[in-house]
């Protein structure tokens, strides 16, 4: 029951409710407030067509979140979105019009997911070779954003590529419920590893502390490889999406979208240091940039000006995060 | 008028759910040098940190020369000449040493710039007041932790500091080091300033100091003039109980004829040369030598988290091949780092969570993590290690150093290690605590484990250890058992 007690006890712990899922509490509020200014906002439609839009950049944050939670950094993602989009529409072009073309989807989506974790392998190789922190990794991937995005290019000259294959499976894959069952199928798989294995609870634990994990005979560097090489992963699989849905692919696919995805994985609440966080605040996080971006074209606040509310409401979740944190901390202090 | 220079009256001092300071009452005589001594968790950073205004008191009053002082914050703290010199010290490393001395107030002319040539004139003269002589241009990071601390110390005069108090400032500082602090305590004293000396080593109290007050559970025990006490006593007050300050007996555990460990000929680049030992099933071997000795890098080797340049490693009998830490931990070893802050434990996260991380195929079931079977593991060892939580869910910071440490040796315990490697295995840590290291030492070689224990403390190596190898320069010196542990033997092996 919601009663008396209740009421008391957010009373006593607003702050501590507020600090600690203010997320959430945002997420509802801008819910709230859209539909009531714009009725047409919360029908299924729309909700659907918020969820289809969130999916690739979601699938993209879920594989940053594991990078994150180790204490790094994957600046690389949206060029192998880029990359990943070039090499599966040139291969439905060439090849999917030809009979068996089901077989043909599936070896693009193998093929991408191959070249994503591969790029993600060498990030992890080059990094834990120098045995990186935060820092570095940020710096690797920054060069490695570069070379791919420079390969992506390379490929076909530059030149946009339109899709000329058969419709068909391709399509579907951004069609109603598709993206949405996929991206919310692969986060429950990523949840349940992440939190439940041994696995999740060792890539934490780097992100908690690293020293100390190597002291304890943690396979650090290996496990940080496969970790990039996930993250690699789900960006190659996220470019299906994209392109299925725009059905072209251009060498600029991708581009901004390591950032947005960051943005979108911290607001959820994974700390940039590594060892808090996960899938779960994840979901939140993207599902609050990407409700916003929907609930203000609804409303029909203008395009220059909805960049204002979304850099302000990715501050005020950092600072919210900060603000928690040292809460904590003054808590525990003795 | 007062002839105590400090005054502090029915302090009391409540954290949620802890009453940190209980009616504290402690006086300190202008110039003197006053021990505060107690164990962890009773009560001595919080009575400091509410003298220098980082924290207030609920009820209570400071007087300062007998006059009543609120202190809002250091700054104020400061102003009345109180300087608190943390643990951890507080500089910049990539400053320099007049900067850091400075910092914050650092003099400015009309034009806003700084005025460099005073800065570096008058951070010259601090470093000479204190008997000192080194160019006030180094970098922090350049700087012995000895030397740091005399930053620190000067940085206190700097603002015209009447009272400083230190603590436990000889925790990372070598026995050569410490002989230079009392120096410079001494000096201080002699210019009339007042010094609150915070430890845990009676060792120390009782060569420096002149009063010393326990005090334990947030209650002031006692203050008794230095010259009128002894250890035993000061030690039965901390405590609450009388203790026997005797390192614990224990039934001969040594299985001669088993050999869990052998080395032959380690060498570990630019630390370690041709070093060969082995350790019996049962055994307490003490690796003995000076801070920076090679030891720590030779037990790292050992464990995989060095590579190994030459030598090998034989484990029952039988060679095997170290490469990583996890090698180690797949040859039954386990490694209790020297700083369990910053490799001993992942500070942020639960005792549950840094106890299991060692094994996590011991809670897992088709490759879940099973939070019950979880729970009543980790419950056996928080319970069989007696560490005061409460609750396997709570935050390791949280804890106090004897605790902590128990949860580092809880980890490797987890995981089954035959041979646990203990690197300073009490320091930092109160007492009692200690106290209770050792017996689990002794239960561990008793159940047929074997422990290879490095210390700086040279009564605590020669008391526990079966046997003890003396490491200097990287080398081994010579290895000591029976009547030929003593501390003079030692001693003249690693520093030969």
């Amino acid at each position: 029951m919601f009663g008396e007690q209740g009421i008391q006890y957010l009373k006593a712990n607003l702050t501590k409710v507020l600090r600690s899922q203010g997320v959430l509490l945002g997420l509802v509020l801008i819910i709230i407030v859209a539909s009531i200014v714009e009725p047409t906002f919360m029908t299924v439609s729309n909700i659907l067509n918020i969820l289809r839009q969130a999916s690739a950049i979601g699938i993209i944050c879920l594989g940053v979140t594991f990078v994150m939670m180790t204490g790094g950094m994957d600046l690389s993602v949206g060029a192998i979105v880029s990359l990943c989009s070039m090499v599966a529409v040139v291969m439905m072009n060439t090849y999917g019009s030809l009979p068996g073309s089901t077989g043909i989807v599936l070896l693009a989506i193998l093929t991408v997911l191959a070249i994503g974790f591969a790029i993600g392998v060498i990030n992890g190789l080059i990094i834990t070779a120098f045995n990186g922190r935060l820092g570095e990794t940020f710096i690797i991937t920054y060069g490695m954003q570069i070379v791919v995005a420079s390969l992506a290019l390379l490929y076909t000259g530059g030149q946009f590529v339109p899709g000329i294959f058969a419709m068909g499976l391709y399509q579907q894959l951004s069609m109603g419920f598709v993206p949405i069952i996929c991206f919310l199928s692969l986060a429950a798989i990523m949840h349940v590893v992440l939190a439940y294995t041994g696995f999740g609870k060792q890539i934490s634990f780097i992100g908690a502390n690293m020293d100390c994990a190597r002291m304890s005979g943690i396979k650090v560097s290996r496990l940080r490889v496969i970790t990039y090489g996930i993250c690699g992963a789900c960006a190659g699989f996220a470019s299906i999406i994209v392109t299925s849905r725009v059905y072209s692919a251009s060498p600029l696919q991708g581009t901004g979208y390591e950032l947005e995805a960051i943005a979108a994985v911290v607001v959820g609440g994974t700390s940039q240091s590594g060892g808090t966080g996960g899938i779960v605040n994840t979901i939140l996080g993207v599902l609050v940039l990407s409700v916003l971006g929907n609930a203000l074209n609804v409303i029909g606040v203008d395009a220059n000006a909805q960049l204002l509310f979304r850099g302000a409401i990715i501050i005020i979740a950092v600072g919210l995060d900060m603000w928690n944190k040292m809460a904590k901390q003054r808590e525990s202090t003795k | 008028m007062s002839q105590f220079i400090l005054e502090m009256r029915d302090i009391c001092k409540s954290f949620p759910g802890v009453k940190a300071l209980d009616q504290v009452s402690f006086r300190v005589q202008a110039g003197e040098v006053h021990a505060l001594v107690g164990e962890n968790g009773a009560g001595k950073s919080t009575l400091m940190k509410v003298l220098n205004g980082v924290l207030q008191a609920n009820s209570g009053t400071i007087l300062i020369d007998g006059k009543p002082s609120v202190f809002k914050g250091t700054k104020e703290a400061q102003a009345h000449g109180i300087s608190l010199i943390y643990q951890e010290f507080n500089l910049v490393n990539t400053l320099s040493v007049a900067e850091n001395i400075y910092l914050g107030f650092l003099q400015t002319g009309k034009s806003g710039l700084i005025y460099w040539k005073t800065v570096r004139k008058d951070a010259s003269d601090l470093i000479g007041r204190l008997g000192f002589d080194f160019s006030v241009r180094e970098k922090v990071q350049n700087l012995s932790v000895a030397e740091k601390q005399l930053v620190e110390i000067a940085k206190a005069l700097s603002v015209n500091a009447r009272i400083i108090a230190m603590d436990e400032p000889t925790s990372a500082l070598t026995t050569k080091e410490i002989e230079k602090l009392f120096e410079i305590i001494r000096g201080l004293k002699a210019q009339g300033i007042t010094v609150i000396y915070i430890s845990h080593k009676l060792d120390e109290v009782f060569a420096i100091c002149d009063t010393v007050t326990v005090l334990r559970d947030g209650h002031i025990i006692d203050t008794k003039n230095v010259r009128d006490t002894n250890h035993p006593e000061i030690i039965s007050k901390m405590v609450g109980r009388p203790v026997e300050m005797s390192y614990p007996r224990r039934a001969v555990a040594i299985r001669d004829d088993e050999t869990v460990l052998e080395a032959r000929g380690v060498a570990c680049a630019g630390f370690v040369k041709d070093v060969s030992f082995s350790l019996k099933k049962g055994e307490i071997l003490g690796i003995a030598g000076l801070v920076g000795s090679g030891r720590t890098e030779l037990v790292e080797a050992i464990f995989g988290a060095r590579s190994l340049h030459a030598g090998e490693i034989l484990i029952h009998g039988k060679k095997v091949r170290i490469r990583s830490t996890a090698d180690g931990k797949g040859c039954s070893m386990g490694l209790v780092t020297e700083d369990r802050k910053e490799t001993g434990l992942a500070l942020h996260y639960s005792v549950s969570d840094n106890i299991v991380i060692t094994n996590l195929k011991k809670i897992s079931k088709n490759l879940f993590v099973d939070r019950k079977l979880s729970q009543e593991q980790v419950g056996r060892y928080v319970r069989e290690l007696g560490i005061k939580t409460p609750s396997a869910r709570q935050t390791v910071m949280n804890l106090s150093g004897g605790n902590q440490q128990k949860v580092v040796l809880a980890k490797w315990l987890f995981s089954d290690v035959e041979i646990l490697i203990m690197d300073e295995p009490t320091r930092g840590i109160d007492v009692g605590a200690k106290y209770e290291i050792y017996l689990l030492m002794n239960k561990l070689v008793e159940q047929g484990k074997s422990i290879i224990m490095i210390s700086s403390e040279l009564p605590e190596v020669l008391g526990m250890s079966d046997r003890v190898i003396v490491i200097n320069a990287g080398r081994k010196k010579g290895e000591l058992r029976g009547d030929g542990m003593t501390p003079e033997a030692v001693m003249s092996l690693a520093i030969k």
